[in-house]
């Protein structure tokens, strides 16, 4: 799956932008979560230094990352702010997916924007059409150099704030990717007010009525295969939101062992206590397998391995699993510590919950490995 | 995307014989299925959309081909005949650096 890409030293290093991220986000996201809301210039900050999708090659102006530090660095952010990590998902997997299906002079044009300046969200839900995305009603149409896009998306990440809408429709009885300016007549976002997790990551619907643009915005012409194009790009998706799991369990873990090292219960520390240390062994356990699977799906991505497929969504469905149980258990340990809106690990038990339901849900994950299980070698 | 993407794919290409075996083997040792040139793979009882991007990155890795924009059609991938086909007329046609 990667693109070969000419061997230029990154302009910020892993190691940087993990520095730059911590202090970008300091200990603000608690803040962001209450409020609904990323501030402006993070977003912009991030974007600037090439952040948002590390991944996109030198040859578009991106950072040219692999997967494995994309993935590590998404972590990183993913342990700080799982709204922000959100918009890096969504942003990365906008780019991947123009890298896969445009032609040439639309990555030109476009990689090279959300590298540097614009941000992007990548329309797939609609009412009727969830896990099921045949059921997709959003529609394209052609006539000369023009097309008309119809249709009403839901629960677009960062769709609030994106200056880009990439928009899964039916095109015929193919599919297609249209790229849409957000400022574009007949588009109307509406911002989804209090979201379960990820607060601050700027979900909206939208609606696009009679929307009309150049076929130029069709990504590679169009007419290909709607299942293929949606695999391809939550291909990417679901790698990342693996990653922010990652993180979720890495802030569970630091939070729960600063708190059972330090609270004393009964005259003695709460790690002290057997029914708690099962809970920290068991954290700790949860963030090494799913930092595991993430590292081997990226070194699958990063070698063209096929396995890529399998592994990626292996590495979502563990990941957001772990996470989901090991967030309770945290919040658990910390009980009323934690037990606040916007604390850390209150935080991490909304985040990680939608990360089993976003990018396939946890039962869509497990139907797909089971037919790997059942049709494969 | 390098190749204009709307081209017919051929149902002979030159390379059938020396790329075929390679694929049915790859198949055969994925699936535990034998794979004639011209059964559909995804037809009703067959192989998932997932199982096509794993063919995808097969052949982009295996054969030094970008298969992008339009060519993600299902058709391409629908039978060993047709991946030899793609994989034929990318090699004939595209210089190779996605890159810009």
């Amino acid at each position: 799956m990667p693109e070969t890409v000419a061997a230029t030293a990154p302009t910020v290093t892993p190691a940087q932008a993990a520095m730059l991220a911590a202090r970008l986000v300091g200990d603000r996201a608690g803040d962001w979560d209450r409020a609904g809301r990323l501030p402006v210039d993070v977003v912009r900050a991030l974007n600037t230094a090439g952040l948002l999708a590390p991944q996109i090659p030198t040859g578009y102006g991106g950072a040219g990352w692999s997967s494995l530090d994309s993935g590590e660095f998404t972590a990183k952010v993913g342990s700080l702010c799982s709204s922000l990590r959100s918009v890096m998902t969504s942003q990365a997997m906008a780019a991947w997916t123009i890298e896969r299906l445009a032609d040439r002079a639309q990555a030109r044009s476009l990689l090279p924007r959300l590298a540097a300046t614009d941000t992007a969200a990548v329309a797939f839900s609609e009412p009727q059409a969830g896990s099921d995305l045949s059921a997709m009603t959003t529609t394209v149409t052609m006539t000369g150099d023009t097309l008309r896009l119809d249709g009403h998306k839901v629960w677009v990440t960062a769709a609030d704030h994106a200056d880009l809408l990439l928009v899964f429709a039916r095109l015929g009885d193919q599919g297609a990717v249209v790229v849409v300016p957000r400022a574009t007549p007949g588009v109307r976002v509406h911002r989804r007010a209090d979201p379960l997790g990820c607060r601050a990551a700027g979900h909206a619907d939208v609606w696009f009525d009679a929307v009309r643009l150049p076929t130029s915005s069709l990504l590679g012409a169009g007419g290909q295969s709607l299942s293929l194009l949606v695999t391809t790009a939550l291909s990417y998706g679901r790698m990342s939101v693996a990653w922010g799991c990652v993180g979720i369990l890495r802030a569970c873990l630091t939070a729960a062992v600063a708190h059972a090292g330090s609270r004393h219960q009964f005259g003695r520390p709460l790690a002290q206590h057997q029914l708690v240390a099962r809970h920290l062994a068991d954290l700790w356990a949860a963030e090494q397998v799913a930092t595991r699977v993430c590292e081997h799906a990226s070194r699958c991505w990063d070698t063209g391995s096929p396995e890529v497929v399998t592994a990626t969504v292996l590495a979502k469905y563990v990941s957001a699993g772990h996470a989901t149980r090991a967030a309770a258990d945290a919040v658990q340990i910390l009980a009323s510590a934690g037990a606040v809106d916007g604390h850390p690990v209150a935080r991490a038990y909304r985040d990680a919950k939608l990360m089993e339901i976003i990018e396939g849900s946890t039962e869509m994950c497990q139907l797909m490995l089971a037919d790997h299980a059942v049709n494969r070698r | 995307m390098t190749v204009p993407s709307d081209q017919e794919v051929s149902d002979t290409g030159d390379r059938f014989d020396t790329a075929a075996p390679e694929l049915v083997r790859f198949l055969t040792a994925r699936t535990g299925r034998t794979w004639p040139p011209d059964t559909d793979l995804f037809a009703t009882g067959g192989l998932s959309s997932l199982f096509a991007m794993e063919l995808v990155v097969h052949l982009e890795q295996t054969y030094g081909v970008s298969v992008r924009g339009t060519d993600l059609r299902l058709d391409n991938f629908r039978t060993v005949r047709r991946m030899v086909a793609l994989v034929d007329r990318l090699r004939n046609s595209e210089p190779g650096d996605h890159g810009a």
